[in-house]
């Protein structure tokens, strides 16, 4: 379970910057957006610490906007930084993803 | 109005739209971030507000602040302060010397005017050496320090207890201050007379303690810009 909760996190942080990158978001739509998807285990004060550390690295920024149900929500935006972090983050996962599903397919090795 | 105190003030306010099970875990974690002086304060501000909006949103959908927060909130926000960038060490400072500087103006203040109390009936000895208001000024000040690392650690430790007991924490507290403030009575008396004698009448410690108080809360406000 543990192991299974850090393999999530590593890839948590691109999963967020995609999610940005897609769309400006607020917390709440974002943690939607990432259970939508279907990432199983993200409680919904999962997101903040990443949001934080991802703005701390310069990859994502806030500004206060109104929102659709009204009152300002700060929205994060993906910066120059984060597409290039997030281009090569996505890079990483094409080349080890196929190789990891084909072997955890098992019986996959001759 | 300055931006952190805007997102305060709004905090305050939309803090009240919580239901009551969601007001008690969001505030305990408020105050366990607020308490933690070595991160910067418009971003923790920043970071409850984000908190306080998903609470409220997402308990018009039914959501409890346990599925947010998770099962153990003070790991949370331990992790959450862990990724907060931290408080200039000017800030800090700023800080603590405006905590010394409020204690040493009350306690002028309160000294002026047991004083002027005293001075009704009796004459009171107002020759004072500059060696014993040195020595009393240094002992102040390492109370100021140690009262105000020690009352946050008294806070902190309350909160995030499925039982709380509000009055013990307060209590401890007031033991605490009516403590530090009894041991600079003792100091007063305790500390010997030496080095040249100056005259101080009571209405000079009452203006030296308003002096003080205000110099408070200047550093204070330096501290938060």
């Amino acid at each position: 379970m543990a192991s299974r909760s850090q393999l999530l996190k590593g890839v948590l942080d691109a999963c967020v910057m995609a999610v940005v990158e897609a769309e400006p978001v607020y917390g709440y739509e974002l943690s939607q957006k990432l259970q939508q998807i279907g990432l199983p285990d993200i409680s919904d004060g999962t997101i903040y610490p990443v949001l934080l550390r991802l703005q701390k690295n310069g990859f994502i920024k806030g500004e206060m906007r109104p929102s659709a149900s009204g009152p300002n929500r700060k929205y994060y935006f993906l910066t120059d930084n984060g597409k290039e972090e997030l281009e090569e983050i996505s890079e990483e996962w094409r080349q080890i993803a196929a190789p990891v599903s084909e072997l955890l397919k098992r019986g996959g090795i001759q | 109005m300055r931006m952190t105190d805007e997102l305060i003030e709004q905090n305050n306010n939309k803090r009240e739209d919580l239901s009551e099970e969601n007001l008690a875990v969001y505030e305990d974690f408020l105050v366990y971030v607020r308490t933690d002086l070595r991160i910067d304060e418009h971003a923790s501000e920043e970071v409850l507000m984000d908190l306080l909006d998903h609470l409220l949103e997402g308990q018009q959908y039914g959501k409890s602040a346990a599925e947010v927060f998770g099962s153990n909130p003070k790991a949370y926000a331990d992790e959450l302060i862990e990724n907060l960038p931290h408080e200039k060490k000017r800030s800090s400072a700023l800080f603590a010397i405006s905590q010394v500087a409020g204690m040493a103006g009350w306690f002028s203040l309160t000294y002026g005017v047991i004083n002027l109390l005293i001075s009704l009936f009796k004459p009171v000895e107002t020759d004072v050496s500059l060696g014993h208001l040195l020595s009393l000024l240094i002992v102040i000040t390492g109370i100021g320090f140690v009262g105000v690392v020690l009352f946050f650690k008294i806070i902190r430790s309350t909160l995030f207890k499925p039982k709380k007991k509000p009055l013990s924490g307060y209590v401890t507290a007031g033991l605490a201050g009516g403590g530090a403030f009894a041991v600079m009575m003792l100091a007063v008396i305790l500390i010997p007379e030496f080095g040249p004698v100056i005259s101080i009448e009571w209405w000079m410690y009452t203006i030296g303690g308003l002096l003080l108080l205000a110099a408070s809360k200047i550093f204070s406000g330096f501290s938060r810009k």
